[in-house]
């Protein structure tokens, strides 16, 4: 490499300038999460005083509990961590089963369905819903969850089946045929070897299914009319309603709403960056 | 197998036999295959091939979604193309799409560059790169009204000290565009994550080939990673269209009860479908829509993968 002719104290330079880049990046990307979190902890007049307040003096914890007094947020959780709960049940058994029906077993049209289902990635949530809405109100589920639950029993998260796909393919396929051998049947090979193996494949999906009702806006927006229902993120939404004179509430509940999220994050990062890299590796085959 | 015509009988039969039992295996995985995807399969019917008539259905017909469905022919179609908020709608959403799209990939990518780099602490720099996809996106929108507005916002004071006269962000006909722009671009930790995956796939000698070539920084970039992660470039770009297209939960939350304001600058299409469905009533008119956003987004997904032979290379395809 070229490099080596060139003396130590450049290359201290082009260690330090890359770290200036990286740094000046990190402030602008981690700027509004702190703005967020220093303006929650700021009165009012704080906030809107001219030039700003960088930080919060007197520190004002109030906002928190005034907020959680004034809107049912537990209660928002509480409905958000069902939502959850019960979608990843659904998630977990559907998806299992058709990724591996999609990569442990060989048959015709097996990997011609595998495309359709990917495909079906691409339409748009709006394009179906008129009907799909109108037949769930006939069968008297809108109004709560089910629209949101059922589906996942039926293999709608098509991710954590991709996911799951990808992670059953790397089990070398001698495991399957001994098993076969030996006389067991697709159901026990299923439940009594493959997964077992699929743990952490399993709570990858149960992590990624667990952000994404955290985080859905437009199921709920769409199927929960009653607001003793309501999950956080609608929740939330409400408050931006209420209160956009006060933003330190509004922060407060932000930051609230983020803060578990974020947590989450920095304890699961391994397996949620992997996760989200497995996605692309689809893309060669 | 013709061969076997030759053969002994003996052998021949057993041939058959081998035959017989080899494709009553196969039956029998294909039974067990269809079986473990069925709950799939019936989701699929349920919830794409059934949607999918009956948008085409209703899209033909007066329904409010609670009277039967009167059949009115192509008049909701042809009150589509008469309608002015459609047309912006359309083109509000195209707007975004277009800025978008190429914007979010050179960030991404390039933030996923940043991240390839040779230093020391890069987990630390990948968390703080992807927080930001982790909030939740209502706060996300929450954060951005606030930093972004136009009279105690924080980035309108920070201008005000460089003596540039901050515009109203979400508040401006102008602005309110760009700004959606600017949170979409806070955010793309999905596609850096892919990205730095593919950039750490490329293999390390192509680059010291490249230096023996005396290749500048900016000739490996264009020369070696570039082609070498174009699949997983348009895996990215296809996920960030299908978002483009389907830009929805940011602006309902920011707009928050002034709907497509300030003026008409934020209407997007998928959101006038909403509001047609489910604040007129409308489910015929607001179906033709659904359909036609069908329609369009597949011909753009077809053109997408087409073009894609000219640009994207599968390192595979040359062994």
């Amino acid at each position: 490499m070229r490099a080596s002719s060139s003396r130590l104290p450049n290359k201290t330079v082009r260690g330090l300038s890359k770290h200036a880049v990286l740094i000046v990046v990190s402030v602008l990307l981690g700027f509004p999460l702190l703005w967020m979190v220093l303006t929650s902890f700021k009165t009012n007049p704080q906030s809107l005083a001219l030039p700003v307040v960088w930080w919060p003096h007197p520190f004002e914890w109030k906002n928190y509990p005034d907020f959680l007094a004034a809107v049912p947020f537990y209660r928002y959780v509480l409905n958000t961590l069902l939502y959850a709960a019960v979608t990843i049940v659904g998630v977990c058994i559907s998806s299992s089963l058709v990724a591996y029906g999609f990569s442990r077993i060989h048959w015709k049209g097996r990997d011609v369905l595998f495309q359709v289902m990917v495909s079906t990635l691409l339409i748009p949530f709006f394009a179906t819903l008129i009907p799909l809405f109108v037949m769930y109100r006939k069968f008297h589920m809108v109004g709560w969850y089910l629209p949101l639950m059922v589906p996942t029993f039926l293999g709608s998260s098509v991710f954590s089946t991709f996911l799951l796909r990808q992670f059953f393919m790397t089990i070398p396929e001698s495991l399957s045929d001994a098993a076969r051998v030996d006389g067991a049947n697709e159901f026990y090979i299923y439940s009594r070897i493959i997964l077992p193996m699929a743990k952490p494949a399993m709570a990858t999906v149960i992590l990624f299914q667990f952000i994404y009702c955290w985080n859905d806006y437009i199921g709920p927006l769409v199927y929960i009319d009653n607001q003793t229902w309501y999950p956080l993120s609608l929740g939330l939404y409400q408050v931006l309603g209420t209160y956009t004179t006060d933003w330190p509430w509004v922060m407060a509940a932000a930051t609230a709403a983020t803060a578990p999220i974020v947590i989450l994050f920095f304890f699961t990062q391994r397996t949620f960056i992997k996760g989200i890299a497995v996605q692309g590796t689809g893309v060669k085959g | 197998m013709q061969a076997s015509t030759s053969l002994p009988s003996a052998q021949r039969t057993r041939d058959t036999q081998a035959q017989g039992l080899r494709r009553a295996v196969k039956r029998r995985h294909t039974r067990a295959g269809l079986l473990f995807v069925s709950p799939w399969v019936i989701g699929f019917l349920a919830f794409f091939v059934y949607p999918f008539f009956a948008t085409l259905y209703y899209s033909f017909t007066n329904f409010n979604g609670i009277q039967s469905a009167k059949l009115i022919g192509f008049t909701n179609y042809v009150d589509l193309f008469h309608d002015p908020l459609f047309k912006t709608s359309l083109f509000n959403t195209f707007y975004y799409t277009a800025c978008e799209l190429p914007l979010s990939t050179i960030v991404a990518l390039g933030l996923a560059l940043l991240l390839n780099m040779d230093v020391k602490g890069r987990a630390i720099y990948r968390t703080i790169f992807y927080i930001p996809s982790i909030v939740p996106l209502v706060a996300s929108c929450l954060i951005f009204v606030w930093i972004f507005n136009p009279d105690s916002g924080i980035v309108n004071d920070l201008l005000t000290d460089v003596h540039i006269p901050g515009p109203g962000w979400f508040f401006s006909i102008v602005w309110s565009k760009p700004s959606f722009i600017l949170l979409g671009l806070w955010g793309l930790g999905q596609p850096m994550v892919i990205y730095l995956a593919g950039l750490q796939s490329v293999p390390r000698e192509m680059y010291e080939v490249a230096d023996l070539d005396g290749a500048r920084p900016w000739q490996r970039l264009r020369y070696v990673t570039l082609p070498m992660i174009s699949p997983v470039i348009l895996f990215n770009v296809i996920l960030q269209l299908v978002l483009c297209i389907a830009y929805f939960t940011q602006a309902q939350v920011i707009e928050n009860g002034d709907v497509g304001g300030p003026g008409t600058s934020t209407w997007f299409y998928v959101q006038y479908l909403y509001e047609q469905a489910f604040e007129y009533l409308k489910f015929g008119y607001s179906s033709a829509m659904a359909f036609f956003l069908f329609v369009v987004s597949a011909l753009i997904m077809v053109a997408l993968f087409k073009s894609s032979s000219r640009w994207v290379y599968y390192a595979s395809e040359q062994q």
